[in-house]
């Protein structure tokens, strides 16, 4: 995924701020409230200053916790980048990630306790040297800045899902721009509840849990009918959508044997949705990009192994070689997020 | 010294994990907590002649963690 639009990133700005903060509270929360704690004895006389004076520390915290697992998905993406070699692995990468995410939301549902092997616990002696450090450190910016940054190391069961989509972006930018989005919509939650105690966090995410579940499964199964799409699957719920649309305009387009399949790449899409096309030749697929900056712009057809990245705007000229009549040839974007195909008849 | 182990209820991640742990910094007279999301049990080694069981039990039930003595 070359580009993430606006509206992807806003996307997983509000699951930060609705799901991740609930469920990241519990632990990192309890951090950072720990950190500040030597800050609030300090200032026990309650002078009206002294929200002011915790305002400082909590937002080094969040500053640095913001920083780090930017950083973090940057190096996930990295890494996805290296196994990034054709729209299939990416395919594979991204069912993995549903099919964690679905199974972190059946663990938080409390369905089976196998489930509980979808969360990965971070090692014994990096969870008690942190939490040791939160308890022994001085006051100062320095602490919860230290802290803040450390928290990338006790990743929550949704934080987890997100470092997994990054993986499955497949650039080290893209990764980047995710976990920033994310973590970035966690910070309200996170700033709000530094002034309560680590014990209100416990019970909001208990009681938050069933939501936190269903938003978890929801993109679990997103992200693996994405993983369908890309790996061009007939089954993947988008197409079967699509299979029983069949697009009036689409077909007039038909008419005209000669003339080049004409696919707009939009922002949200790509228009038509389904192209008809004439079998047993070969075809000219003009794809036309007008300003567009979203992830459409990275167009595949999984059966011909084409993967391109089209220009922010201009034409992409693809020859297609001829296809047998009944031929139905899927067309997606790298993530497998937008898609459509052509019908050969 | 006495190593116990309990049935925690209500421990749905790793974080409740690390805030069981925590119980080790937080309560007097506690050596270890080793806490398992996994098998949803703890197990913790204390002083008796410093701390009586009740006290952890309490101290967990405090954190909205009710937990049950197995052994």
């Amino acid at each position: 995924m070359e580009s993430l639009s606006f509206a992807n990133l806003l996307v997983l700005f509000i699951t930060g701020l609705t799901t991740g903060g609930l469920s990241c509270l519990a632990v990192q929360g309890g951090l950072l409230a720990s950190s500040l704690s030597h800050q609030v004895e300090r200032d026990v006389a309650a002078s009206p200053r002294r929200s002011a004076q915790l305002a400082a520390p909590i937002a080094g915290f969040l500053l640095a916790k913001l920083a780090a697992y930017t950083l973090l998905g940057f190096l996930l993406g990295a890494l996805g980048s290296v196994f990034q070699m054709t729209p299939l692995t990416r395919a594979v990468l991204m069912l993995a990630v549903g099919v964690f995410m679905i199974g972190n939301a059946l663990r938080l549902l409390n369905v089976h306790p196998i489930f509980r092997f979808f969360n990965l616990e971070p090692p014994k002696f990096l969870t008690r040297y942190i939490r040791r450090k939160a308890r022994s450190s001085s006051e100062g910016l320095l602490a919860p800045v230290f802290l803040g940054a450390l928290t990338v190391f006790i990743p929550c069961g949704v934080t987890q899902t997100m470092m997994a989509l990054a993986v499955g972006a497949g650039s080290p930018w893209a990764g980047a721009a995710i976990l920033f989005a994310f973590t970035l919509g966690t910070s309200p939650v996170f700033f709000a509840v530094a002034f309560l105690t680590t014990q209100l966090g416990a019970r909001l995410e208990k009681n938050f849990r069933i939501f936190v579940a269903a938003v978890t499964l929801i993109l679990g199964l997103v992200t693996v009918d994405a993983g369908l799409n890309l790996a061009g699957a007939p089954f993947a719920v988008s197409r079967l959508w699509q299979a029983n649309s069949a697009a009036p305009t689409a077909a007039a387009a038909l008419a005209d044997e000669n003339a080049p399949l004409v696919l707009e790449a939009l922002n949200d899409g790509y228009a038509p949705e389904v192209l008809m096309a004439k079998a047993g030749q070969p075809l000219e697929l003009h794809v036309v990009t007008n300003n567009t900056r979203s992830c459409s712009r990275a167009f595949v057809i999984p059966a011909l192994k084409v993967e391109k990245l089209l220009p922010a705007t201009g034409t992409e000229i693809i020859q297609i070689p001829p296809q047998t009549a009944g031929t139905v040839m899927p067309f997606t974007c790298s993530m497998g997020m937008y898609g459509g195909q052509i019908r050969f008849q | 010294m006495r190593t116990v182990r309990f049935q925690v209820a209500d421990m749905h991640c790793a974080a409740c994990v690390m805030r069981l742990e925590g119980l080790e910094d937080e309560l007097e007279g506690v050596e270890r907590v080793e806490a398992s999301y996994h098998r949803q049990q703890m197990e913790v080694t204390f002083d008796e002649a410093r701390l009586p069981l009740e006290a952890i039990t309490a101290a967990a039930a405090k954190m909205g963690y009710p937990i049950q003595l197995i052994e």
